[in-house]
């Protein structure tokens, strides 16, 4: 477990804040009770006033003068125009995975529309060429999906994973929210991160 | 007889100008910056105009136009006239309070004598104190009549701290008109042309005592528990909005002004800089002929003031960000069993050393 997490800090690694290393545990004094200093205020109001006012300084120094390394001392990430890389571990929209040749993974076993614990998944399934199942219809209901990742974690093809897509998942009107095969589909490609970490963790379980 | 009155207005409506244009709408900015960039936080950035931000001041004009299409509100079983006239109750006071305090010194201008402060009032202090009690009934008429359980605890709040810290206020200033020897603000001013006669030097604790209570006075945190947004929704303005609950807010940030402007006339040396006479800048200006000397020390004089209030300000929002805020207990003891007994000790060693 503790190796699964470094690996993953190392994917996506903490832009915010003091680095880990840097952070030195600080002593709590338990008992309430004031020492002389403190219960005068004055001097222990001027060192919180210290210290918001360092904030404040090195803050509008980060502003003006952009440090090396990161692009200001404000991390707060301005939503529209910037966006945060999303780390392989995030579930975002469910999506199917296709061949190279644009076909889809999915071999209809269903395994995933009897484990949804949503009933989010609805398959009819169909054989192609006399040998190949395949999904003729595959219904994903995202006002109901619930980002379990049950789905990714049953299927025996890897044909569908949680991508990174965050966007556009609410609608106004429910009936848009329901999702057909097509616009699930997704390449390979699109998803090789995720279907990377997914090996990786679910690996290592033994149901 | 009409120069009088020219200088008069003019003085009035800088004055005006400068607390409701220019202090009113742009603290409500710099609350927000300030708070956001000293919380590692951007602030408030989004509102444009042809895509011009400028660092989010136009969300004061954004402010503006939301507040005076808003609905006035009166919620049912409300006291119409009191709901009605609360808001001015406090904002009056705010404003007027300023017209006693000093911005500049004394001069001839054009055989005509000027001096900078709207009303040179003998007893310019009292006003000041008798004004800004009269905050008190704002909030308290406010939160009564209301017809709202939190408000009305807001406003038994604010009348118990409020009363409690004008005692303690008026007790802390009794030092330095000991020193002094004077209620007339402009006097004060004028006796401070001397660096190590200013305020701070001859009553260090009266200064702390006093912005203390000044900002108790102004329900700011970290005494804001009459407005306590995490116990009583806002206190005593709960069921206000649009306009009145403007007037409220605006009433607070010109009493920040006020405030400031207090500390800086009693014991920053009101409108000197230090080591610097007005006699100096005088002389120091002479190359403008006696009427641009005068005036080029009049601009010196407002700079230096303004420049003091902003610092006090900033002192004010400061503060106002880094402390939590008090119990209510321990603000009622802060001020009867700290503040009050200190302000007592503070005239006693004054006398022993000035009145001997």
């Amino acid at each position: 477990m503790n190796k699964m997490t470094d690996i993953d800090q190392k994917k996506c690694h903490p832009m915010v804040g003091v680095p880990i290393e840097k952070l030195r545990p600080k002593q709590v004094r338990k008992n309430l009770e004031l020492t002389l200093w403190e219960s005068l205020y004055i001097f222990e109001i001027i060192r919180g006033m210290y210290i918001t006012t360092r904030h404040f300084v090195l803050n509008m120094i980060g502003f003006v003068f952009k440090p090396k390394g990161q692009k200001r001392r404000i991390f707060t990430v301005y939503y529209p125009e910037e966006k945060v890389t999303i780390p392989a571990a995030y579930r975002g929209r469910p999506v199917l995975v296709t061949w190279k040749n644009g076909k889809e993974k999915c071999v209809a076993c269903g395994l995933c529309e009897k484990i949804c614990p949503a009933n989010a998944i609805m398959i009819v399934a169909e054989e192609r060429d006399g040998s190949d199942r395949y999904p003729s219809a595959y219904t994903l209901d995202m006002s109901r999906c619930v980002y379990c990742g049950y789905c990714e974690e049953v299927c025996p093809k890897e044909a569908i994973v949680m991508s990174a897509e965050y966007q556009g998942l609410a609608e106004r009107d429910r009936s848009k929210m329901i999702y057909s095969k097509e616009q699930l589909l997704r390449s390979e490609e699109s998803v090789k991160d995720r279907i990377e970490y997914i090996r990786r963790i679910y690996s290592k379980c033994s149901y | 007889m009409l120069a009088d009155m020219i200088e008069s207005i003019a003085k009035i409506l800088f004055i005006f100008g400068m607390n409701i244009g220019f202090f009113a709408p742009v603290l409500g900015w710099v609350e927000r910056k300030q708070s956001a960039v000293m919380q590692d936080r951007i602030g408030a950035n989004r509102a444009d105009i042809f895509g011009f931000t400028v660092i989010g001041l136009f969300h004061s004009i954004a402010d503006a136009i939301k507040v005076l299409t808003k609905e006035d509100f009166i919620p049912t079983g409300a006291n119409k006239f009191f709901h009605t006239a609360a808001p001015f109750i406090s904002l009056v006071p705010a404003i007027v309070t300023f017209c006693v305090i000093p911005f500049g010194g004394r001069y001839t201008l054009f055989g005509h004598d000027v001096n900078l402060v709207i009303s040179d009032l003998d007893v310019g202090l009292l006003f000041i104190f008798a004004f800004s009690s009269l905050a008190t009934y704002g909030a308290v008429l406010g939160g009564w009549s209301s017809n709202n359980n939190w408000s009305l605890i807001g406003g038994l709040r604010a009348s118990a701290q409020m009363l409690s810290y004008e005692v303690a206020m008026g007790l802390t200033i009794i030092g330095v008109l000991m020193v002094y020897g004077s209620l007339k603000l402009t006097e004060i001013g004028v006796m401070q042309e001397n660096f190590f006669r200013w305020g701070i030097f001859m009553q260090p604790l009266g200064f702390v005592l006093f912005l203390t209570c000044a900002i108790a006075e102004n329900k700011r945190a970290p005494f804001d528990v009459p407005e306590a947004e995490s116990e009583i929704v806002a206190g005593y303005f709960t069921e206000y909005s649009g306009m009145k609950f403007v007037m409220f807010w605006m009433g607070e940030f010109l009493e920040i002004v006020t405030i400031s402007g207090i500390v800086t006339t009693l014991f920053f040396g009101a409108w000197h800089l230090p080591f610097i006479t007005d006699q100096m800048l005088l002389s120091f200006f002479q190359f403008a002929g006696s009427n641009g000397a005068s005036i080029l020390a009049m601009l010196v004089n407002i700079a230096t003031f303004f420049i003091k209030v902003i610092f006090f300000i900033w002192m004010q929002m400061t503060i106002r960000w880094t402390l939590p805020r008090f119990r209510y207990d321990q603000v009622m003891k802060l001020c009867w069993k700290m503040i009050l007994p200190l302000s007592l000790i503070n005239i006693f060693i004054t006398g022993l050393v000035f009145l001997r």
